[in-house]
């Protein structure tokens, strides 16, 4: 029996608007799981299912095996976290991290002793008597996790909570964050849109499109073995090619009139099908460097410097595809136009379940 | 000798610019258009208050005085009265809250749609007559089933209905100015009731916003003159009716009175409105 069970909810607005279809998820104890996809594929719709501000239309919610699926929120034990902080705007942070303590009618040392404990939690030891607007976005959202820490909750929600902050503090909070949640080893479910956010903080990823699941599994797995050509676009940057099969046993494939090899049978495809290819940038190389299983010749179209990275843009016979590398100031840049051999791994090559993505 | 040049051609640049915004701040702000308007604006204002203001001094022939003032304050029936207009106030405003609050807080959180709806109906006090109010709710309520002629209860009913265009537009405006929904969402998850949320989270942050009603309320209640007159109840507004048929001087300072009061009010809801951390906004106004 898993910690928290999301057992084939479905979620259905008025008469047909489907947000969420036969959603399955179990979550350990101690697991921080996001919940990512693009915006309105129900992960946050999901997320308040789980919370209780939403009711799901078919399905069941358990929390170490109990249904709490019509439960009201108030009674659920779930700490949440807002995009927009939600912070109570006429208490003190020190009055906010206490106020569900308060609730609970906790004796008034305990609240005192805990808040403190919460403001050491967050690196914000002495702010407790300052109001929210006294606080910058970073320091708000802080305080809005320890609030919801406080009531020591059996889950923690965070609804996409660093995407109202500028860049360098959501790299910084999202540290912050993962590791209070895995000092406290509390069971989390994070809502992003931000794939960097969701790959570089959790132990498990749900990838989300159109109500549905399209793929879980660790971070790894998802960049490195998706299922879907969504979950291959969506996540990180990908290369997809079409292709046709030439020997399926074998794995063997044509690129524009180059053939290719994957490093498995393609089984379910005959010889003369057409199949989708994809290939992460990163995994492909010049055969200067090193030469690998697969070689494609093909001509440099453009190539853009993005500091770290050079990213060269190449042309098969119709169809084009990027490289990466990384930026090496001695390193002897190719020509738009020239004619060059790019290699790449057996492994490097995915060929995709055929869901068409609009 | 460049870098002179430059920094002389900059000076001389941000010089012209400062005196065109100048130039522009005097045209703008000097235009004799702009000053005739406004001083007839204060005129038209200012001067029938002067006038009622300068008349109640006049009470003692040849001399200015405060004497209609203190036989005003020294009529018993007047501390009566106005002890009265406090009572229906205070009755109106804790009505008003127990309806308007709640009802503004669940239109804006569950049924948005309806806000038009339920402003409209705040606003029927602008369309129909107070007079025609009034004798609806004599005829309503003067026979049976429901006899409340004679009750209080109908006269501050009938306060809750004039006072409803501000009390709502006042909560509305800062339900409207701040993020209701999450707030409530975020109290739930940390364990509050919905009475909790209410209390602790929704009035402590419409505090100027309710206040802002609260002044309203009672600036209308205490010059009310048709339900009080009508309905027969004693009240501030009656009584300088009644001051007034009978004497020249004492219903010019209770008019005057009357408007320090309401004057009071709006001083006390810009005070407020200064003091609540993270609220700078009053009703009305964002």
């Amino acid at each position: 029996m898993a910690f928290l069970e999301i057992n084939n909810v479905s979620k259905i607005f008025g008469r047909s608007t489907v947000a969420v279809e036969d959603f399955d998820l179990q979550v350990e104890h101690g697991e921080l799981v996001s919940f990512l996809g693009p915006s309105g594929c129900g992960k946050t719709t999901t997320l308040r299912m789980v919370a209780g501000f939403e009711t799901p239309s078919t399905g069941e919610i358990r929390v170490k095996g109990e249904d709490i699926t019509y439960r009201p929120p108030n009674q659920r034990n779930v700490g949440m976290v807002f995009q927009a902080y939600a912070l109570f705007p006429n208490m003190s942070v020190g009055d906010n991290i206490g106020f569900g303590l308060k609730i609970a009618k906790k004796p008034l040392e305990e609240i005192k002793q805990r808040v403190e404990e919460m403001l050491e939690l967050i690196h914000m030891k002495g702010y407790g008597d300052r109001y929210p607007y006294q606080l910058s976005g970073g320091q708000q959202q802080r305080v809005a996790l320890a609030r919801a820490l406080a009531i020591s909750p059996e889950l923690l929600l965070l609804d996409e909570p660093l995407s109202a902050l500028d860049a360098k503090i959501r790299v910084s909070l999202r540290q912050e964050i993962r590791a209070i949640q895995q000092q406290l080893g509390i069971t989390a479910i994070y809502v992003t849109h931000d794939q960097e956010e969701a790959l570089s903080m959790s132990d498990r990823v749900v990838v989300m499109l159109d109500g549905h699941i399209e793929q879980v599994g660790p971070p790894f797995e998802i960049y490195n073995f998706p299922k879907t050509e969504f979950v291959a676009q969506f996540v990180g940057t990908l290369n997809t090619l079409n292709a046709l099969v030439h020997d399926p046993a074998s794995g063997i494939l044509v690129v524009d009139g180059q053939n290719i090899q994957a490093s498995h049978a393609l089984d379910g495809l005959r010889s003369g099908d057409s199949a989708m290819v994809s290939i992460r940038p990163e995994r492909l190389s010049f055969v200067t460097d090193e030469r690998k299983a697969n070689v494609l010749i093909c001509t440099v179209e453009n190539i853009t410097f993005l500091g770290s990275i050079v990213r060269i843009l190449l042309k098969l016979e119709d169809q084009t595809f990027y490289m990466d590398t990384f930026n090496n100031p001695y390193l002897e840049l190719k020509k738009i136009g020239d004619q060059v051999e790019v290699t790449f791994s057996t492994e490097a090559v995915l060929v995709l379940n055929q869901r068409v993505v609009a | 000798m460049t870098e002179t040049g430059g920094s002389l051609s900059g000076r001389a640049q941000r010089r012209a610019l400062f005196s065109r915004r100048n130039n522009g701040g005097y045209r703008r702000g000097s235009s004799p258009i702009a000053w005739i308007i406004l001083i007839l604006g204060l005129l038209y204002f200012f001067l029938p208050l002067i006038s009622v203001f300068e008349f109640s001094l006049k009470m003692i022939k040849d001399t200015y005085s405060f004497e209609a003032y203190r036989v005003a304050f020294t009529d018993p029936r007047f501390f009566l009265n106005f002890g009265y207009s406090v009572l229906w106030a205070l009755l109106t405003i804790i009505l008003s809250l127990l309806l308007v609050v709640p009802t503004a807080y669940w239109v804006h959180l569950s049924m948005p749609r309806l806000r038009p709806v339920v402003e409209f109906i705040t606003l029927m006090p602008f369309v129909v007559p107070a007079v025609v109010l009034v004798f609806g709710m004599i005829r309503l309520y003067g026979s049976p089933p429901v006899v409340l002629i004679g009750s209080p209860i109908l006269l501050v009913a009938g306060y809750v209905i004039l006072s409803l265009p501000y009390m709502f537009r006042a909560v509305d405006t800062g339900l409207r100015a701040v993020d209701i929904r999450t707030l409530t969402e975020a109290a739930q998850s940390l364990g509050a009731s919905w009475g909790t949320i209410l209390a602790k989270v929704i009035f402590p942050n419409l505090r100027v916003a309710i206040l802002s009603g609260v002044f309203l309320t009672f600036a209308i209640v205490m010059g009310e003159f048709t339900f009080a007159s009508l309905l027969n109840w004693r009240a501030f507004g009656p009584y300088m009716e009644e001051i007034g048929a009978m004497r020249a001087y004492t219903p010019q300072a209770l008019a005057v009175v009357s408007f320090l009061l309401t004057w009071g009010s709006i001083m006390l809801m810009q005070l407020v409105a200064r003091g609540v951390p993270g609220q700078d906004q009053i009703a009305g106004a964002h």
